[in-house]
């Protein structure tokens, strides 16, 4: 079947080849590409289709929907409308029910190896607890799963169990790695993950149709490589050694580092710091508010956003670190000093006995 | 060289002595006493640096994780680095107690019979169980060392040996898991999967395991004192010039 290349679709809607490069621009700096590559970018597009999208939501809030229909760069209606063409996706298709899941079957049978599959959210290890119209979301997962060209783990849900899987993880939730092994996933964490990442990953497919180089936990190096704490606007006061203790005093007014108010970006890997959010207007460390790592895997058991404590190994609680081990520290301390005691009687004993 | 050795000492049951041959050199003070010198030079001096590493790493672990103090000069950043300070010192300190251990895990070759002990033997936990007796103020058949006491040896490997290379690997990993291309980066990636996962848990167990060595200072001091206190054989001493005093007598294993 001769299908429209993305070239082609974008003149078809009206614009103009310099629309379309500029397009191809945008595109190539939110990749990470260098200037100079953006051919690469106006090629691909040049030669490939659209490339179908099949975007399923398991335990999830539709939040990583939300968040991918803000993206600016590209804009949100030229990924969709030009780029991908979205098959089938709960929250956006206009028609629902057997019609448009008739249209997910038509695609997965067409499209054998060539679509992408999204997934939002994550799935429970029992069917019970989620099975929709018969079929559980395990087995629709899997199904879909089978002949998609890459699979996307949009979200924190999907990529490492997120919300679902926070203790106690009542539907003993798991991130979708966890049921297919023999695809490529590539994990786009985050709660929801920034917009712009979310296309850019779908971007590098299209341009390079490849997916995009991983890092030793299978994010895209290009979003994920940076922590947030090492490229924070705030990090000249953290070296400094200016910290805001509350959210009403002067370091906070001052913009001092959030570290003292519970910040996790010294443990959080994302790009927040350097693409923002909502069209690089802001990130929450910018706006005042600590980072609560929500691409990290297990970040909503990580104790409370605005405290930083450290997780007993194996366990879901957490502790602050510094009192419970300067308790333990006093507490054997004390038992010392009954040992000593102990001790010097028994020798004062043994010498009278003598 | 005849080193004057006593026949009592020489035919100790040593067992949980790892290496039967290599004796440490035992010089006589008169009929009734030997020195004994237990601590080889590259084992003091490794207690020393290492000590100065632990309290240095410590206090400023514990400004990193929680800084107590904020700097001096309020308003701009330009004009201090503390936090800057406070971790650079921390990671050169690192540095040094890794390279310091890395020497005493050679000399665990290399030095006399008290520079390792051998935890892969009954007779090793048997002797622990009769030394716990013992702190326990319970009757017990504890023998005399002249070097640590089996309960003591199982402490550093505990603490000094798998505590110092947990610290290793989290440290570092956190140190370079920032620049994942770099060969550190690449060297370290691992650590995460041994300790679950991500950032977050490494950084705990690197928090967690660092108090582990608090509580076993606590304990390593006071038994150093109190075993001098009982013992009067120059325990305190003997970390400073390598001798401890040992009676030159048949009365010794009692
Ligand atoms: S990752 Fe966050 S935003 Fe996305 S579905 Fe899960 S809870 Fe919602
Ligand atoms: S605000 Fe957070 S990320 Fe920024 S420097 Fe402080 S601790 Fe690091």
């Amino acid at each position: 079947m001769e299908r429209k290349t993305i070239f082609e679709t974008v003149l078809d809607y009206g614009l103009t080849r310099r629309d379309f490069l500029k397009m191809c621009t945008a595109l190539a700096a939110t990749i990470g590409l260098d200037f100079a590559e953006t051919n690469k970018v106006v090629a691909a597009m040049e030669k490939s289709p659209r490339v179908p999208v099949i975007w399923l939501q398991f335990q999830d809030c539709t939040g990583c929907s939300e968040s991918f229909i803000r993206s600016t760069h590209p804009k949100v209606e030229s990924v969709l409308f030009q780029m991908i063409s979205l098959e089938y996706t709960e929250a956006l298709s206009a028609a629902s029910g057997y019609q448009i899941e008739e249209a997910r079957k038509h695609v997965m049978e067409n499209y054998r190896g060539e679509y992408i599959l999204a997934v939002e959210g994550s799935l429970p290890t029992d069917d019970a607890f989620l099975t929709v119209g018969g079929t559980s979301a395990r087995e629709t997962f899997i199904e879909a799963a089978k002949g998609a060209k890459a699979i996307i783990a949009y979200g924190s849900c999907s990529s490492w169990g997120g919300i679902p899987a926070a203790y106690p993880n009542p539907t003993n939730a798991k991130p979708i790695t966890h049921f297919v092994n023999d695809k490529p996933v590539i994990l786009v964490p985050g709660c929801p993950p920034i917009a712009e990442v979310m296309t850019g990953v779908i971007a590098h497919i299209i341009t390079f149709g490849t997916i995009p180089e991983l890092d030793h936990l299978g994010r895209p190096k290009a979003f994920y490589r940076h922590r947030i704490h090492d490229k924070c606007n705030r990090r000249a006061y953290f070296d400094a050694g200016l910290f805001a203790e509350s959210f009403d005093d002067e370091g906070a007014r001052q913009g001092y580092c959030l570290y003292k108010v519970g910040c996790k970006g010294p443990t959080t890997y994302n790009a927040c710091a350097e693409m923002r959010w909502n069209g690089g207007v802001s990130y929450p460390i910018q706006s005042g508010n600590p980072c609560i790592g929500c691409s990290e895997k297990g970040f909503w058991d990580n104790g409370p956003f605005y405290v930083r404590r450290a997780k007993i190994p194996a366990s879901q609680t957490t502790i602050n670190p510094e009192t419970i081990g300067a308790v333990a520290v006093g507490v054997t301390a004390a038992g010392v000093a009954a040992h000593a005691a102990i001790t010097a009687l028994k020798k004062k004993a043994h010498e009278e006995e003598e | 060289m005849s080193i004057p050795t006593n026949p009592k000492i020489e035919n100790e049951k040593m067992k949980i002595v790892w290496k039967k041959t290599k004796r440490a050199k035992i010089v006589p003070i008169n009929d009734r006493v030997v020195k004994v010198y237990v601590w080889e030079l590259p084992v003091r001096i490794f207690h020393w640096i290492n000590a100065l590493s632990i309290f240095l790493l410590m206090i400023t672990g514990i400004f990193i994780g929680r800084p107590f103090v904020s700097a001096a000069i309020q308003e701009e950043a330009y004009y201090s680095y503390l936090m800057g300070w406070a971790r650079y010192i921390h990671f050169f300190v690192a540095f040094i107690f890794t390279i310091n251990l890395g020497v005493r895990w050679y000399w665990v070759y290399k030095g006399n019979e008290h520079a390792t002990s051998n935890p892969f033997r009954l007779s090793f936990w048997k002797e622990t169980l009769e030394t716990i007796k013992y702190y326990l103020f319970m009757k017990n058949k504890k023998k005399h060392y002249i070097g640590h006491n089996p309960l003591a040896q199982l402490s550093y490997w505990i603490f000094i040996g798998m505590g110092s290379i947990i610290m290793m690997l989290t440290g570092y990993y956190l140190l370079f898991e920032p620049q994942p291309e770099s060969i550190y980066g690449k060297m370290f990636m691992w650590v995460a999967y041994l300790f679950g996962g991500n950032s977050f848990s490494v950084r705990s167990w690197h928090h967690l395991v660092a108090w582990g060595f608090m509580i076993f200072t606590v304990v390593h001091v006071y038994m150093a004192f109190r075993e001098d206190y009982l013992q009067r054989n120059g325990t305190m001493s003997s970390i400073f010039t390598g001798y401890k005093i040992e009676r030159n007598s048949d009365e010794h294993d009692q």
